[in-house]
């Protein structure tokens, strides 16, 4: 077992080099646009891991995760058009100001999406199975239909803010360096799932996924542990919502709709189910598919969703798990 | 913890009623268990054997009567945390989690004992407060070398002796074990049964088992559930010579 976590951990590092070689290459080159491409793919890995943790790890099948993503994004949009406006975002009970700094906005982002996937998990964990993918969907929607109706914040239209967001140091307009930013923000995320999978509570939460009355009979409650999950996993797509709006620096109901959710998903399944790096790798394939054959045919989804099809079929361990040869992760 | 005094019963259940609509699967029982006893419970199928198991392991809710473990009523208390008071139990079908090593399934037993699951930051693996003792626990049911074998590729009987090192990690004070010798075959049973003669000694095992064998070789006492009512309770000689137990369960050639 130790040999192939060593090989688990050197796939892992090639994924994650790769995409970096990508971004730095590109950067040589010139070619700013595969740099936010790379971008894009960092972010969308972000989601990925963050949902990997509910769903690989912990079994939850959350069809509902575009709901912390937006959230993610519309705190960010919310913070940086007051920040320009330069009125206060409420006044009541206490004054809030907006925000143009990544460090000030990211905290938020990420509390956000935890406390919405705290409010999310604790009504949808009581349930299961099917139950549980149409409850965390609905919520979602619901999301997404109070955006649209969100005139305030631009409603259906979506919410532009036409400066990104800085941070101290760097010029975050720069491809490179907003790659830079993801990239780091998604390897802590990573190191982040690989300590707390080892750890004592990684060990319930994937207990409790293969065998919940197992894990009550030694004396623990898989509501509690599968919340906590849930709710870090949130904070991690939540961040990842805040990225992805600073990159377009445009949010929109979009990120909030069940298509999304269903992307969000994509990358999971396509890199491997309960992988670290899987949902990069599944990010990064994604983005390639949508841009090389995107720029075949418009129906490029169709050769995607056969792709999906023949990798649930015939290796549920996804990309990473063709390559390990290995059904799925302990 | 209030130290039970001598001979004063682990486990004592009054009265217990579960009815599902019409059907009553446990009517009006009542059993003690005592510390350092073997009491098996026994009876057909369907006579509500796994029901009442269920109760006292807090899975499913009484309609009425009462659970004592150590001289504490358990009855609001849920499955987890009637297991940390060290309520160990055992399943009719193997359950184990199978993607895990035998090592992992223990630890995760010693860990969920400790109550302190929620660290995150700690490799597990390198927790020597958990892998010490499950190490112990592993070779104390005659697993050792096996440690870092799949659970899922483990045969029957190491499944079986790998649930008894996880209700060892609980540091039981009572063992419900719900037929631990289902198809063990002849070498194996009598494997179990040697082990589960020891297991006596960390703590009394309420024994439900259809292997009669088994039975009468390990119990000190015997109830005999039928229709979800105890038709007796008493010693191997005493359950062996009732008549009603003989006409309703063991036949009369036993």
């Amino acid at each position: 077992m130790g040999e192939l976590l060593n090989r688990d951990a050197i796939i892992n590092l090639v994924i994650f080099a790769l995409l970096v070689a990508v971004a730095l290459g590109a950067h040589l080159a010139g070619d700013g646009f595969t740099v936010t491409l790379a971008t894009k793919a960092a972010i969308f890995g972000l989601a990925g891991v963050g949902l990997n943790l509910a769903l690989g790890y912990g079994g939850l099948i959350s069809f509902g995760h575009a709901a912390f993503f937006g959230i993610g994004g519309y705190v960010t949009g919310i913070l940086a058009s007051h920040a320009s406006s330069g009125m206060p975002v409420v006044t009541l009970p206490f004054t809030i100001m907006g925000s143009n700094e990544m460090l000030g906005i990211w905290p938020v982002a990420m509390l956000a999406g935890g406390v919405a996937a705290l409010a999310i998990g604790a009504l949808s964990l009581r349930t299961s199975g099917v139950y549980f993918i149409m409850v965390t969907l609905a919520f979602a929607q619901m999301l997404y239909y109070f955006a649209i109706s969100w005139s305030r914040y631009g409603g259906e239209d979506g919410l532009s803010f036409y400066v990104r967001n800085t941070f101290p140091g760097l010029n975050t307009f720069a491809p490179i360096q907003y790659f830079a930013i993801c990239a780091v923000l998604l390897a802590l995320a990573l190191v982040f799932t690989a300590v707390v999978t080892q750890s004592r509570f990684g060990l319930a939460l994937q207990a409790a996924r293969q065998n919940s009355q197992r894990a009550v009979a030694v004396g623990i409650r898989p509501y509690a542990i599968r919340l906590t999950a849930f709710v870090l996993s949130g904070m991690i797509v939540g961040l990842a919502g805040s990225l992805y709006a600073d990159l377009n620096r445009f949010v929109s109901p979009t990120m909030l709709s069940w298509h999304m959710s269903g992307e969000i998903m994509v990358f999971v399944i396509l890199g491997g189910v309960g992988r670290l790096c899987g949902p990069v790798a599944g990010a990064a394939i994604y983005i390639l598919l949508e841009h090389v054959l995107g720029g075949i045919s418009d129906y490029w989804q169709a050769l995607l969703g056969l792709l999906l099809l023949g990798i649930v079929l015939f290796a549920p361990g996804g990309l990473i798990g063709i390559v390990t040869r290995r059904g799925r992760h302990a | 913890m209030p130290e039970p005094k001598l001979n004063e019963p682990i486990l004592e259940i009054r009265g217990l009623r579960k009815a599902f609509g019409a059907l009553v699967a446990t009517d009006d029982v009542s059993l003690d268990l005592r510390p350092g006893e073997i009491h098996a419970l026994i009876g057909p199928n369907g006579a509500g054997k796994s029901t009442l198991i269920k109760q006292i392991v807090g899975e499913i809710r009484p309609n009425s009567g009462s659970i004592r473990f150590e001289g504490q009523v358990i009855d609001g208390l849920d499955a987890a945390a009637r297991a940390r008071l060290g309520l160990a139990r055992s399943f009719q079908v193997s359950s184990v989690i199978p993607d895990f090593t035998v090592l992992q399934n223990v630890m995760l037993a010693v860990a969920g004992a400790s109550g302190a699951v929620f660290r995150f930051h700690r490799p597990a693996l390198s927790d020597r407060k958990l892998t010490e003792p499950a190490l112990f626990h592993i070779e104390q049911a005659g697993l050792a070398d096996r440690h870092l074998v799949q659970a899922a590729k483990l045969s029957h009987g190491e499944r079986r002796k790998l649930e008894i090192a996880m209700a060892l990690a609980l540091r039981p004070r009572a063992f419900l074990l719900d037929e631990p010798m289902a198809g063990m075959g002849l070498e194996g049973g009598r494997q179990l049964t040697s082990i589960l003669s020891e297991l006596r000694n960390e703590a009394p095992i309420l024994l439900v088992e259809h292997d009669m064998d088994a039975v009468f070789a390990l119990a000190d006492r015997i109830s005999v559930l039928v229709y979800g009512r105890i038709i007796a309770t008493g010693s191997v000689a005493e359950i062996r010579a009732n008549p009603e137990v003989r006409r309703s369960y063991l036949g009369e050639d036993a």
